[in-house]
């Protein structure tokens, strides 16, 4: 379904991406895991048009993305941004009907805000509260929901368990699990390497703008020197107290 | 009293009017955090539009003034395109901005002056000079025509940002643009809107004072109280930047009215000074970082 190639970034005279290849296909959950600036974020928002690349292409159902975010929103490529950046100024439920601002389908919206709705009860109660009022797993769960609004084919959720206390962790996995079950595919970049491991089909190990390691998901969380590099800080990444709400 | 009374008519329509003028400053400021000086040359050129339209083509007054309006909003995003989006692209800092804005403003000013002239030239008398009479009241009938058609235009367009999809986008841009795009939000598309809101709404003002004073190059001076305006309520707020108007036009006629016109200016950039030493934010601002 994705295809990236030979993917180059640049910021300036840093060289973050240096020559990415990965795949996603229908119906996965690919996971792509890494120390902080290892390159993750840049890789989802290169695919989002937020990030030029130099070289390298990417291919989402056989045609080349153009680099314009809205182009991409359109083509049914929605980004879940890391810190959710959800609208505080805005109400629960402006913030959904925002995330499908390019459908004209009415009733899909209708339907799809049931559907939201039903995926995260809390947001129902809070849907004429400003989403800056709302705790950090709320809004989390608020930043999923309208990404889901705009009835996206793919998925691509940085970082959604950043900050949040541990049994919130839980749910949201959970929840991405939910959203494979509806027909998502789902592209995850996570510091919370076990989870994500746990959660994914495949993945992918980034370190220092290169893919180091691809497999099954299940096969890398076996893998020792992963173990060692990645799930040996899960303890430590778990214990961790949420910074955000709760 | 009568007389208290009657100043406060008179800031209100002069309030007004520069509400028209600050929610243009504070539009642009909610999207792109930079105050954009070049508004008060669209003022200036709505002015000088609305003039012509009346004296050189005897256009009927409603379609010269929608048509100066049109031609301000048309001009604002221009200055946009050439002005701003250059410096947009290449994510430059907000410093750029302004020196820009600056230097877009004073190219305004000058080209008008090489071309049209320095001298002032006087709308026709399109009202009557006759003012209403309210019992021990008067009410100027163009003073009567500013405050209903700025009331009307802010109206609007409150009820453009807070209920349609369009202005809940603006504000979602205002909020977080990165947010914005990834909603698939075409965020140029969002400031060439808010220029041209911004500029529509210059255009109408732009008109009105020029029918209740003179044009000449320099009006877009004049226009720096709106800008006060717009930092008094609070730079990026929509209410804030009607209300400081309002609040600024009262106090402006209450003082020409009980000491000396003299002493009007004086006291409005005192209250500029005041507000960015101890409360940046305004009555109602967004933030407090990079007000000028």
């Amino acid at each position: 379904m994705l295809k990236v190639e030979n993917l180059h970034v640049y910021y300036g005279g840093i060289h973050a991406l240096k020559g990415i290849d990965i795949s996603v296909e229908k119906g996965e959950i690919v996971t792509i895991i890494g120390a902080n600036g290892a390159g993750k974020s840049t890789l989802l928002n290169t695919i989002s048009g937020l990030v030029r690349s130099r070289e390298g292409r990417i291919i989402f159902k056989g045609s080349l993305l153009r680099p314009v975010p809205h182009h991409i929103v359109m083509k049914g490529i929605c980004q879940v941004p890391e810190g959710r950046l959800v609208f505080a100024n805005l109400t629960v439920k402006d913030n959904l009907l925002l995330g499908a601002y390019l459908r004209k389908d009415k009733k899909g919206i209708k339907k799809d805000l049931e559907k939201v709705y039903e995926l995260f009860p809390r947001l129902a109660e809070r849907q004429k509260q400003l989403a800056g009022t709302l705790s950090g797993g709320e809004q989390q769960m608020l930043a999923m929901g309208r990404g889901l609004m705009s009835d996206p084919e793919l998925m691509l959720l940085d970082e959604p368990s950043l900050g949040l206390a541990p049994i919130l962790v839980d749910t949201i996995f959970a929840v991405i699990q939910d959203i494979k079950k509806i027909g998502k595919t789902i592209l995850l970049v996570e510091q919370n390497a076990y989870k994500a491991l746990s959660t994914a089909d495949r993945a992918y190990v980034l370190e220092q703008g290169k893919i180091v390691k691809a497999g099954k998901a299940a096969d890398l969380i076996e893998d020792p020197t992963i173990q060692e590099s990645y799930l040996g800080q899960k303890a430590e990444a778990g214990d961790r107290k949420s910074e955000v709400g709760f | 009293m009568i007389q208290f009374l009657q100043q406060m008519i008179n800031g209100l329509s002069i309030g007004s009017v520069y509400a028209l003028m600050a929610v243009g400053y504070s539009l642009v400021y909610s999207i792109m955090n930079f105050s954009n000086f070049a508004h008060g040359g669209i003022i200036m050129l709505g002015a000088y539009f609305g003039f012509f339209f009346l004296t050189l083509f005897n256009w009927p007054f409603a379609v010269a003034f929608l048509g100066a309006a049109i031609c301000a909003a048309a001009l604002a995003v221009l200055v946009e395109r050439v002005a701003y989006k250059p410096l947009r692209m290449r994510n430059a800092p907000f410093l750029y901005f302004i020196i820009s804005a600056m230097g877009a403003s004073m190219f305004i000013e000058n080209f008008v002056i090489a071309t049209i002239g320095p001298t002032f030239k006087t709308y026709p008398a399109v009202f009557s000079r006759e003012p209403f009479r309210l019992g021990p009241l008067f009410i100027g009938r163009l003073d009567t025509m500013m405050f209903v058609i700025s009331a009307i235009c802010l109206a609007a367009l409150i009820y453009f940002i807070d209920f349609t999809k369009m202005g809940k986008a603006i504000q979602a841009t205002a909020f977080n643009p990165r947010a914005s795009a990834l909603m698939g939000i075409n965020t140029d598309l969002i400031v060439i809107t808010v220029f041209a809101i911004g500029g529509f709404l210059a255009g109408i003002a732009g008109v009105l004072f020029g029918m209740k004073y003179t044009v000449y190059p320099q009006i877009g001076f004049i226009t720096i109280k709106s800008f006060i305006a717009a930092v008094f309520g609070g730079l990026g707020s929509l209410p804030g930047a009607v209300i400081g108007s309002v609040i600024l036009g009262i106090l402006e006629t209450l003082i020409s009215g009980y000491f000396s016109s003299q002493f009007r200016d004086l006291i409005s950039f005192s209250l500029l000074i005041i507000i960015l030493v101890f409360r940046p934010i305004g009555l109602m601002g967004k933030s407090t970082e990079e007000k000028a």
